[in-house]
């Protein structure tokens, strides 16, 4: 089930990323899917737990760097038929709601329009705002540093929610994950609009693989401060250009303070569970 | 930090990062002040009577300067013998004398992760279960070992 898992990671990245290239309504297509390949990863990653196989989120680095939007939908396809073949591994159900997502999805990719791909081109211009070398090299430095650090995010709260059968938590933690969804998407487009797409890397396993939940969670809460400072720093650097991009940082500043509140429930929460 | 052609194309595709399968070495550099660390995975071969890196991946937790370090300086690594790859390590030291501790602090721990999976490499041929060797950087950047030689 490992191999399987890790193709549907990679599956799942190379649909996202395809989802950020396009600039037609296909975009939200790709998005779409690259959803449902993410909820078939956590289903067979639920399968691995259940069954105690070990494995962690190691994958291979996923090219992207394409010109012409069909040839990452046929890589796409192809990583989907090849996980078909590899379905046998786990429970009749979820094999035969696989099978029949990849059998529609691949479909539905083989018949997308071609388009140009501009998502690699450098130019770092961002649509029709002008920002000053200053503001345009902060805002490349913040979007690659968060991009990641969004990633990151999703594959943590993920296997903590993966291995943990608290509901409180798990609320949480499924709350954390949605939010970064969102800024993950925000900021991969963005990098794509600025020509400076890139898949984010793979993650040490000790960033996941959580011995000490409090520390963890303190740790977070200092990340999230960190992250709010980082968007105030970068609202600043473009707002004398953009008082509309410094707005939406502004934005995702203020969504950090709740996560920040949750993290602090899911604290308070275990360290209570843990005195009973 | 300056943004340019080549720190973007390290940044969007950051060469050899990820683990190597068929490694035989690894070692460590580590920023004690705040966790970030790098490690370096090396395949090393013996040809005509040299150590010689023939394969060379990284990881991080770090921040992109980390990544970028990361990326440049294993690109320059692979293919080069043991003593090729002291000479590099010894030149990064160099210039980042001249350069302020805190913008020295991520390419100085990819470095000395270098020096510390070549020394793995050589302990392990008297002990093959020697653990991965680890350097940390101090606050002045001078490198120490962590003791777990």
């Amino acid at each position: 089930m490992k191999a399987l898992a890790i193709s549907m990671h990679e599956a799942w990245l190379a649909t996202l990323m395809a989802g950020f290239m396009s600039k037609t309504t296909s975009k939200q297509k790709l998005f779409d899917f690259s959803d449902i390949l993410f909820r078939h990863f956590t289903w067979i990653e639920e399968e691995m737990v259940v069954a105690k196989e070990g494995y962690d989120y190691n994958r291979e680095a996923v090219p992207i760097k394409v010109e012409k939007l069909s040839v990452i939908l046929h890589n796409i396809i192809q990583r989907l038929n090849q996980i078909d073949l590899q379905l046998a591994v786990v429970s009749p159900d979820l094999s035969h709601r696989i099978t029949h997502d990849i059998k529609y999805i691949t479909g539905v990719l083989a018949q997308l329009p071609d388009e140009e791909v501009t998502a690699f081109n450098t130019l770092r211009k961002l649509d029709d705002i002008e920002l000053s070398s200053e503001a345009t090299d902060a805002l490349t430095l913040f979007l690659f540093e968060e991009s990641y650090k969004e990633y990151e995010l999703i594959m943590i709260y993920n296997y903590l929610k993966a291995h943990s059968s608290d509901a409180y938590i798990n609320r949480i933690f499924q709350i954390l994950v949605d939010e970064s969804f969102f800024h993950l998407k925000s900021f991969g487009d963005m990098m794509a609009k600025m020509g400076i797409l890139g898949v984010p890397r793979t993650i040490f396993k000790e960033m996941y693989q959580v011995e000490d939940i409090e520390a963890f969670f303190l740790a977070g809460i200092d990340e999230e401060l960190a992250a709010k400072e980082e968007c105030r720093k970068l609202s600043e650097a473009v707002g004398s250009n953009s008082p509309q991009l410094a707005q939406f940082f502004d934005f995702i500043n203020n969504q950090e303070n709740y996560h920040i509140s949750l993290m602090k429930d899911a604290l308070a929460h275990w360290e209570k569970d843990k005195n009973v | 930090m300056t943004v340019d052609a080549q720190l973007i194309e390290h940044m969007m595709e950051p060469k050899n990062y990820g683990t190597l399968e068929d490694s035989n070495s690894e070692g460590l550099g580590k920023n004690p002040q705040n966790g970030e660390k790098v490690i370096i995975y090396l395949k090393v071969i013996e040809e005509e009577g040299e150590l010689v890196i023939e394969d060379i991946s990284f990881q991080a937790i770090g921040c992109s300067t980390t990544v970028v370090a990361g990326s440049m300086i294993t690109q320059e690594a692979k293919g080069l013998s043991f003593h090729g790859a002291t000479n590099l390590i010894t030149a990064t030291m160099k210039i980042l004398e001249k350069v302020p501790p805190e913008d020295a602090a991520c390419s100085e721990m990819v470095a000395l992760a270098l020096k510390a999976s070549m020394e793995t490499y050589t302990l392990r041929q008297t002990d093959k279960d020697h653990p991965s060797v680890t350097y940390q950087i101090t606050n002045d950047c001078t490198p120490k070992e962590e003791g777990n030689q």
